[in-house]
Parts: structure tokens; C-alpha cells; sequence
């Protein structure tokens, strides 16, 4: 007598199965899995939306000309020009003080710190990226700015002749310099992490050789650790890049917003950044309209930030390490 | 023929001594070392107490480069120019160490110091302050009376609210993930990571834009707690994923080799296998929001009264709470601001030690 048919073999590897309750739950499983592109493409709609009223109404010199007299007079007038480059401005700022710091502190960590100090500083680290932003901005206005601005003012006396540190007005709060050193100390704890991660995942079969070799610390950074983490530490930069790009609250009490643009003067005090203007006008706003072009205002926001983030996400992907 | 090299000849070639870093340190190296550290601080003390030039300019503008300096020429004298960019490193690295702890110790600090006069006043410690709500009390009302009793019960309402609907779905899509595997996986785990990116003050817009400029409802504790769920989702998703990452597949294989389906493999065995270790992610994902400002401002406002109803009216939470008293100009409210700070951060950091402890627990489990 012939064995009776058995069943065809499952596949461990999917989920993939006849049996009715379990369909039932996967379907419900991958239904929920896609509520994340369905949000995105919420977000993506409802402020298109906006976002293409204010072009139709405003013409491309929204994005353009620096610009917001809404509530006064017949034709309202916005442009956001000033507002974005300042995001960016007070971004790069932000870069240049935590890309040196982020580094070093991760070299610090996976290179020089005995083991003990090595994880202590992690946590401390983590520790940092968890302290909310609003937290951040109440230390900048009241600790940050007085002692910065004396330091700006002895910038300004003694290097006043190079183009980014002049000031006219005399006044030294609310400048770009002090909201992108908040930024700075912001993306610190993010840049760290990953570089630290990448750098600590260096075979150490090549730091043996390399130093076997006779490489001192720098050669074998230089040579061996930083090019291997290169990919990885680019792309934790752009991750912090992403988290600066969108940050409102830690910047809002510190940064003068002016409808105008302010190229290169960091320590003059006039800034913009979309997130704030939104916060900022948001407050006092004089109608749907000028509601619609705040809406219009997130939705190139929400743009940008999510092609840094998605970038960074790519090459931090690529260089294999684990998504986090 | 093979020459054989002594040792000799071959520090004679190199100009340098062979290294052996095995052996302890010679006395000369460390009475150079001794030299390069205390001298730089030494004069600099000495600077520091005899001109008006201020502590953080001197730091920067003058012990930093002295201090790479001094170490500059005590590794040149002592392991000649390989050494030199090693002790530049060295510096470099533990200067920017003592930058980011001194920030972190100032912002930490600077909350205990202004906060803890909202908490503490000469009648003791002011329970007031943690449970009372804000009504009848204007900026100018002295610090025993009114408090942000309010906005804690406001802060949990709308934390809650997200949990409820973020955590089952961040859940979920970490089971689709690890669990389901269907073919969308890349695809999912990339919509969650760009999801991840999300401004926080996008997500209150989007809020905003949907449900209450619609006309669908007021700001309240509901509208809040849907834009705090957008931000807590991926994160949710994202520790959850990597716990059940943790899971041995044998639990799963010996599972569905005793005959259970798929759903009771996922809700049985890894579910509560990896307890720990999504309670860690909820964790997580609370903390990630807690003190996020900028969506509450759009969707919760404020409010001044003890609200328990999550939907109609507008309701006030611990981070717009400090917003709002910041930016009155009375130094009693701004006392509030930093007594409201500083029980935020008490919350975050128990939140961020319970991960730990969870985390460190669920590390000895599977590894």
C-alpha cells in the first residue's frame, strides 16, 4: 500500500501558507506594514496641495524672493527664499562644528578609551541624543547667548575683516552662529553613533597589520579605519544634516527671523529657517490663506529633509550597517 | 646570500629607536608626558588669574593651541614626527571628549539649578507644583500656587493616545519584517526609514491639515497624540525589528514543526520571547516624543484647566507648557519654564535608564 500523500513542503523562509487563519493574519500584518508609505503619501498630498495653490497664486518667486506681507494691503506677497537658504546656512554651521567634534569623539571612543571609559561616554552619548529639543532651546536663550554673544563681539573686533564676521548692527543675539551651534551640539550625538559603529566595525585583522607594519594611531586612522568608515560616517553626517534641516524649537527662541536674506553674516543678527517661520507665524497667522502658504512652506520643508534623510539612509545601507 | 639586520643597523637607518610596545613606558617618555600636560594648564592659570581675558576665549584661543604645542614637541623629542601627529590626535580627541561633556554638563546643570526653585522654596518641597493646574494663576502669582499638574495629566493623555496607535502598528510592521516576510520587505523597511525623517513640525502640519483645518475636530489631546504617533511609529518599528531579529529560528522551526500556524508562532512564541525587549521599543518610542514641542503647538494648543476629555478642546502638555511661560517676561513664569524642563527631563532620563536595564537583559538573553 502506497504511503498516504504528504503534505508538499512548507517554505521556512515565507509565511506563505494555506492555512485560513494564518492568511487572515498576514494580510492584517502587511496591511499595518504599509501605513508608513501611507502617511508618507498623506504628508505628500494634503501640503502638495498647498503647495501647489501657493505656486499657482504666488508664482515660482514663492520659492524664490524673500518676501511675507500677507496680512497687510490686497495682494499678499510670500517668498520663502530667505528662509530656506537660512535653513541651510545655519545647517552648515551647525556641520562644521559637529562633523570635527563628532569624529574625534568617535575615534576617542573605539581607538584611545579603555574599555570601561568607552562605554560610559556610548551612553552618555545616547544620552545626549535624548534630551528634547525644547530643553535645548530654553539653555541657549538663557546660558548660551550672553556668554556667545561677547564672543562674537571679540570676533567681530578682532576679524571683523573677513566677509562672515562683520556686523552693522552692533547686536549680537539672535544670530545664525549661536542657533547652528545649537545644531552643532544637536546632530554631535547622531554623527557619533554611526561613525562610532563604523569605525568600531574596522577588521581588526587590518589594524593588527597595519600596525604589525610599525603605523602609528594616525597612519592607521588615515590610511586603514577612516577609508573604511568613509561611506558610513558620510552618511551619518547627512543623517544629523536631516535632523537639523527640520528642527524648530531648539532654534526658536535663539534666532532673530528676518524677511530678508543674509548670505554669509553669521554673527550679524538676522537668520530664517522654514521650521520656525512656520512655528513663528503660525501663532499670529491672519487667515486660510496665509495658513495654506505656512502648509506650502512644510511641504518643500518635508521635501528636502526627506531626500537628505533617504540619501543618508542609501549610503549608510551600503556600507552594511545595521539600520538603526 | 640573506643579510641578516641587527638592531642596530636598522635604528640607524630609520633615525628611530624600534619600538616595543610591550614594555612599560621609560622614564623619559613620561616625564615628557608629565611636562606637556601640566605646563600648558600652569601658564594658562597663571594668565588666567593675573588679565580680565575671559575663561572660555583663553581655553580656546590660547591653552588649546599651547597644549597641542607642548604635546607636538614632547612626541617629536621622544618618537620623533610619526609621534608628533599622534599626539595631535590625542589632543584633539580628548578636547572635543571635554566639549560636548562640558555643554551636556552645563545644559544638565543649568536645569537643576533654575529648575529646582519652582520645586523648592522655603516652605520645602512644593507638591504644588507637580499637582496643581494653572487656573487663577497669572505670570505674576507667586510660585507656592498653581503648577503643571495640568499638563503632565495632558502630556500622558496624548502620549497614550500615540502609544495606543503607534505601538501595534510599529509592531506589526517589525512582524512583517522579521515575521511574514513577504516581498515587500526592502520596500517597507525603506518607507520607515524615510518616515523616520520626518520634521517634527511636518507632522503637526499634516495633523493639522487633515483633521482640523478640515473641520473635523479642535486641537486636542487626539489630534496631539496622532502627530505624536507619526514620530514614534519608525522608531517603534525599527527597535522592535531588530529585537525579533534577536529570536534563535530554531524557536520558530520547533514551533512549526510541533504543527502551530504562523499567526500562533508569531503571537506564542516570538512574541513573548522577545517580551523584554518590545517593551524596550515602546519605551523607546515614548521617549522619542515626550518632549517633542513643535506638533503639540499646532495641533493641542494650550489650555490652563485639568482636561481629561481627549477629544474637543484644545489641552496643555509638559513641553508647550514650558514654551508658553518662556515667553512671558516675568522671571516667576520663567522659573515655571525651568521647573517644567526640569521634570521633563527627570521623565526622559527614567525612560532612558529603563531601556537600558530592559536592553542590557534582553543582550544577555540571546547572545
Amino acid at each position: 500500500m502506497a504511503a498516504p500523500p504528504t503534505e508538499t513542503r512548507r517554505d521556512l523562509d515565507s509565511a506563505a501558507t494555506s492555512h485560513r487563519g494564518d492568511r487572515i493574519f498576514n494580510r492584517g500584518i502587511t496591511a499595518a506594514a504599509f501605513t508608513a508609505l501611507l502617511v508618507l503619501a498623506g504628508i505628500a498630498i494634503f501640503l502638495g496641495i498647498a503647495a501647489v495653490e501657493a505656486i499657482t497664486t504666488q508664482g515660482w518667486s514663492f520659492l524664490f524672493t524673500t518676501e511675507w506681507k500677507v496680512d497687510q494691503g490686497d495682494e499678499p506677497v510670500a517668498g520663502i527664499w530667505g528662509m530656506l537658504y537660512g535653513s541651510v546656512l545655519l545647517a552648515v554651521i551647525g556641520l562644521v562644528i559637529a562633523v570635527p567634534v563628532s569624529l574625534l569623539l568617535s575615534i576617542f571612543i573605539v581607538f584611545l578609551a579603555p574599555r570601561r571609559l568607552a562605554r560610559m561616554m556610548t551612553n552618555v552619548i545616547d544620552l545626549m541624543a535624548a534630551i528634547p529639543s525644547i530643553i535645548l532651546g530654553l539653555w541657549a536663550f538663557y546660558l548660551l547667548t550672553p556668554p556667545a554673544e561677547q564672543w562674537q563681539f571679540l570676533l567681530n573686533k578682532y576679524l571683523g575683516w573677513i566677509p562672515i564676521f562683520q556686523n552693522e548692527s552692533g547686536n549680537f543675539n539672535g544670530t545664525p552662529f549661536i542657533a547652528g551651534f545649537v545644531l552643532g551640539f544637536m546632530m554631535i550625538p547622531i554623527i557619533t553613533s554611526v561613525s562610532r559603529e563604523v569605525l568600531g566595525r574596522t577588521p581588526p585583522e587590518l589594524i593588527n597589520a597595519a600596525e604589525a607594519l610599525g603605523c602609528s594611531l594616525w597612519t592607521m586612522l588615515r590610511h586603514v579605519a577612516l577609508p573604511y568608515g568613509r561611506g558610513g560616517i558620510v552618511g551619518g553626517i547627512m543623517l544629523g544634516l536631516g535632523r537639523a534641516l527640520g528642527e524648530t524649537i531648539a532654534i526658536f527662541f535663539v534666532l532673530k527671523l528676518v524677511y530678508d536674506i543674509n548670505w554669509y553674516k553669521i554673527i550679524e543678527s538676522e537668520g530664517g529657517s522654514v521650521a520656525t517661520l512656520i512655528v513663528a507665524t503660525f501663532g499670529e497667522v491672519s487667515g486660510p490663506y496665509e495658513l495654506n502658504l505656512l502648509l506650502a512652506a512644510g511641504f518643500f520643508l518635508f521635501v528636502g529633509t526627506l531626500a537628505v534623510n533617504v540619501i543618508a539612509n542609501l549610503i549608510v545601507q551600503k556600507t552594511g550597517r545595521s539600520e538603526r | 646570500m640573506t643579510q641578516v639586520l641587527d638592531r642596530e643597523q636598522i635604528a640607524e637607518w630609520s633615525g628611530q629607536q624600534p619600538q616595543r610596545p610591550w614594555t612599560k613606558k621609560p622614564a623619559r617618555l613620561q616625564a615628557w608626558i608629565a611636562v606637556a600636560a601640566l605646563l600648558p594648564s600652569a601658564l594658562v592659570a597663571l594668565i588666567f588669574t593675573y588679565t580680565e581675558i575671559p575663561g572660555p576665549i583663553l581655553l580656546v584661543a590660547v591653552f588649546f593651541p599651547l597644549q597641542l604645542l607642548a604635546a607636538g614637541i614632547a612626541a617629536i623629542a621622544t618618537k620623533g614626527r610619526q609621534g608628533a601627529a599622534d599626539s595631535v590626535i590625542i589632543v584633539l580627541s580628548v578636547g572635543a571628549t571635554l566639549f560636548s561633556f562640558i555643554i551636556l554638563t552645563s545644559v544638565l546643570g543649568s536645569l537643576i539649578v533654575r529648575g529646582i526653585g519652582a520645586l523648592w522654596g522655603e516652605d520645602g518641597f512644593r507638591s504644588s507644583f507637580l499637582f496643581q493646574n494653572n487656573v487663577y494663576i497669572n505670570p505674576s502669582t507667586p510660585l507656592e500656587y498653581g503648577g503643571l499638574g495640568h499638563a503632565v495629566i495632558g502630556t500622558v493623555l496624548i502620549v497614550l493616545i500615540a502609544s495606543l496607535i503607534a505601538v501595534p502598528i510599529g509592531i506589526a510592521t517589525a512582524i512583517y519584517i522579521t515575521e511574514v516576510r513577504g516581498r515587500a520587505v526592502p520596500y517597507v523597511r525603506f518607507f520607515v526609514q524615510a518616515m523616520s525623517g520626518i520634521p517634527s513640525i511636518v507632522a503637526g502640519l499634516f495633523i493639522l491639515t487633515v483633521l482640523i483645518v478640515s473641520g473635523a475636530m479642535n486641537q486636542s489631546a487626539f489630534a496631539g497624540g496622532l502627530a505624536y504617533a507619526i514620530l514614534m511609529l519608525p522608531t517603534v518599528a525599527r527597535t522592535a525589528e531588530e529585537v525579533l531579529r534577536l529570536i534563535p529560528e530554531e524557536l520558530r522551526t520547533g514551533a512549526l514543526a510541533l504543527g502551530s500556524t504562523r499567526a500562533r508562532v508569531v503571537l506564542r512564541v516570538v512574541i513573548p520571547a522577545a517580551k523584554t525587549g518590545v517593551i524596550t521599543a515602546i519605551i523607546l518610542g515614548v521617549a522619542r516624543v515626550i518632549g517633542e514641542t513643535a506638533p503639540l503647538l499646532l495641533t493641542s494648543l494650550k489650555s490652563d484647566q485639568t482636561i481629561l476629555n481627549p477629544l474637543g478642546n484644545p489641552i496643555a502638555a509638559l513641553p508647550t507648557y514650558i514654551f508658553d511661560n518662556v515667553a512671558l517676561p516675568y522671571p516667576g513664569a520663567v522659573t515655571r519654564a525651568w521647573g517644567a524642563a526640569l521634570v521633563l527631563m527627570i521623565l526622559v532620563l527614567i525612560l532612558f535608564t529603563l531601556a537600558r536595564i530592559l536592553g542590557r537583559d534582553r543582550l544577555n538573553r540571546f547572545r
